[in-house]
């Protein structure tokens, strides 16, 4: 077990490309650090330069205090799992989970037992003697797991170990990983673009975009308090709406946010929770709410937060549990730069909505929105107004 | 306004004779394609019997005496006796074997490795490097045969198996580097990592991973070279001594004095011709896969 500290790392290939830009993270004895972002954001070079397989440009890795920088991948003691799962196809099962113990000068009745406790723990008993390309892709990963949990590491290393799997066995290993890394306590870190691997895994997450860190934090708090546009649009699914809004104080109370048409009354505990929104009366913001805070308004809550507005449904699709409708605002949605701001592009609105709703596509319908749970951005750097506070 | 009823994909479909368009129907698609597999089945057939034709005829003739040649009836082993009374064909084929199998371990070893470092190391002019290697390819034989003896003579290494080995295996390695490097860049990047994760250096990783991975670029390369150095004659007649000579040296001599008995060249160029065609039945499993590599998945 063990801390790894990474400090102002930098990571800039030859062709000039900053792939990772000044990155400042944690990750405590015992901990799951999920690295999360687009494809291409700079999560997997930052965890390559953790395990060894690419140069730092500048900064610092530190593991347990030491600086690892210039020490080699297998001096440093982390186990890795790829997204390949990169299992040695000419070997069986037990020599794959046995290889790096091999190397370590370890006896060979240690290995045996180590090998047996963790195909124990994964369940591979039956498939020992077997050669990769004779398991299923969920036994293949057990394996990538198994080669890592044997070693007994400081930490492991994690490359989007699920993105290979089905569905259905992508959430069942999932939980499965959790549980191990929970039992065994190993300080790891986890890369994947999946954002609901991101939130059930991570006891803290770190959002990337463009080789920058756009915040840290544990998952409930990236959720309920994004720091910027791009991780209000990224995290959650389907993502926040964000509406480039303007706003006013029309009877001298709380402010008013307005955006085409609609006018929606920020309650006084939202604009005490933004300290910083009185800067911009009068001035352009972009608001965020969140699907879930959106409903049909006949089976909205009661509530004095609440305000309800007239739009035309534009979508509807039935998911079983809730109804995701799409409603037209209007007036353009947020368009910013990046990945997650395409959907914002769209204009619309989305909500879910509870299954018993009876809007239909083409009419107009009163969507209730719990204004207690919006957010308020800049629209020039797009910070959260709470986090310039 | 009348709409058309919709069928559900489970609805079974209506049972209406296909429409005269013009298409060709299923059964002359069928005739079709079996005229084309007939086609392609004579096609082959007859390659294949005028590829085979002068192997038949030198195993038909290689039990001939020379009478029986000339009548083109009867068989003997005349022509096998009149081969070894005037060719040491054992010694012969011990030399060839012993050029062979030396000139290929040099190949193997050098291509491996580089065509490991090639595909798999970064450093700094790695590509240029790997196109030199290459363009050697390109340079034959004939025109650096004069500087090749005269260097090699300098180290007084053209009166031995050094000589003859030294440049097969130079002549052979760019092709076998090009190959290697090849096949290596289809393995996985990851595959790699993980071993150096797992704690073993690149050269343990070369050992333990990288070669036993490429097993069938190692099997094409040691047939390739192996028919190509087995049945060079420039090289074996230049760079050996007399008493070093190759089989299929050994047998341009027969033809050129010795003999002129056809029965006894046919029995000579059999002897010549067996290794390459067990060397070739025992790899041809992985010959397959290695010519085939970075075709597909």
């Amino acid at each position: 077990m063990s801390r790894i500290e990474l400090d102002s790392v930098t990571k800039r290939f030859g062709d000039g490309t900053v792939a990772v830009n000044s990155l400042d993270l944690a990750v405590g004895d015992g901990e799951i650090l999920v690295l999360v972002g687009p494809s291409g954001c700079g999560k997997t070079t930052a965890l390559r330069m953790v395990a060894g397989l690419e140069e730092v440009t500048s900064g610092t890795i530190s593991i347990d205090g030491r600086p690892v920088n210039d020490l080699e991948p297998r001096h440093r003691d982390i186990a890795m799992v790829f997204q390949s799962y990169a299992l040695y196809p000419h070997l069986s099962v037990y020599d794959n989970i046995a290889f790096s113990l091999k190397y370590r000068k370890i006896s060979k009745n240690d290995i045996k037992a180590r090998v047996a406790e963790a195909a124990r723990i994964l369940e591979l008993e039956p498939y020992l003697e077997r050669k990769p390309r004779q398991l299923s892709g969920g036994q293949r990963q057990r394996v990538a797991m198994g080669r890592a949990i044997v070693r007994q590491p400081r930490a492991f290393l994690m490359d989007e170990p699920l993105s290979n799997l089905d569905a259905k066995l992508r959430v069942q290993m999932r939980a499965e990983i959790g549980q191990l890394q929970r039992s065994l306590g190993i300080t790891t870190i986890y890369v994947t673009h999946d954002q609901t691997e991101a939130m059930t895994l991570g006891t803290k997450v770190a959002v990337m975009s463009g080789g920058v860190l756009q915040q840290i934090a544990a998952p409930a708090d990236l959720y309920r308090r994004p720091a910027n546009l791009f991780v209000a649009g990224f995290i959650g699914s389907p993502p926040m709406n964000l509406v480039d809004a303007t706003l006013e104080r029309a009877d001298g109370g709380s402010p008013d946010v307005v955006f085409g048409p609609h006018r929606l009354k920020v309650p006084a505990p939202v604009v005490d929770g933004h300290p910083g929104l009185d800067r911009y009366l009068g001035k352009p913001v972009v608001f965020g709410i969140r699907p879930e805070h959106l409903s049909d308004a006949t089976f909205a809550p009661d509530g004095e937060a609440r305000s309800v507005i007239d739009l035309p449904i534009s979508l509807r699709e039935e998911l079983g549990s809730e109804v995701q409708v799409h409603a037209a605002i209007g007036t353009s949605a947020h368009i910013g730069t990046g990945e997650a701001d395409e959907v914002r592009s769209l204009a619309t609105l989305i909500a879910k909505m509870d299954p018993r709703t009876t809007v239909e596509v083409g009419h107009t319908a009163a969507i209730s929105v719990d204004c207690g749970q919006l957010h308020f951005f800049d629209p020039e750097s797009g910070l959260s107004i709470r986090g310039q506070c | 306004m009348a709409t058309a009823p919709i069928t559900s994909s489970e609805d079974p479909a209506p049972a209406a004779p296909a429409p005269a368009t013009g298409r060709p129907s299923l059964t002359g698609f069928k005739l079709r394609r079996k005229s084309y597999s007939w086609a392609l089945l004579c096609i082959m057939v007859i390659v294949a019997v005028i590829m085979l034709y002068p192997f038949w005829y030198m195993i038909d003739n290689a039990f001939r005496s020379a009478d029986q040649f000339d009548r083109q009836s009867g068989h003997s082993f005349a022509g096998w006796h009149e081969l070894f009374a005037n060719l040491p064909v054992a010694s012969q084929l011990l030399n060839s074997t012993l050029v062979c199998a030396a000139a290929i371990l040099i190949i193997l070893a050098v291509s491996t490795t580089s065509g490991f470092a090639f595909a798999k190391l970064r450093y700094r002019g790695s590509g240029t490097v790997f196109l030199l290697v290459v363009s050697a390819l390109m340079v034959p034989l004939q025109s650096i045969i004069i500087p090749e003896y005269v260097n090699l003579a300098k180290f007084d290494l053209t009166d031995s198996y050094a000589g003859a080995v030294l440049v097969y295996a130079a002549l052979g390695t760019p092709f076998a580097t090009f190959l290697m490097a090849t096949y290596y860049r289809g393995i996985s990047d990851d595959l790699i990592e993980a071993a150096v994760m797992d704690g073993l250096g690149y050269e343990r990783t070369f050992l333990r991973i990288a070669l036993p991975l490429s097993l069938p670029a190692i099997a094409t390369v040691t047939v390739l070279q192996f028919i190509q150095i087995w049945d060079d004659l420039l090289v074996g007649l230049l760079f050996l001594p007399t008493n070093q000579r190759t089989i299929t040296v050994g047998l341009a001599t027969l033809s050129a004095g010795r003999t002129t008995s056809i029965p006894a060249l046919m029995a000579g160029s059999l002897v010549s011709a067996v290794p390459a065609i067990i060397v070739y039945l025992i790899f041809q499993r992985y010959l397959i896969r290695g010519l085939t590599l970075g075709m597909g998945k």
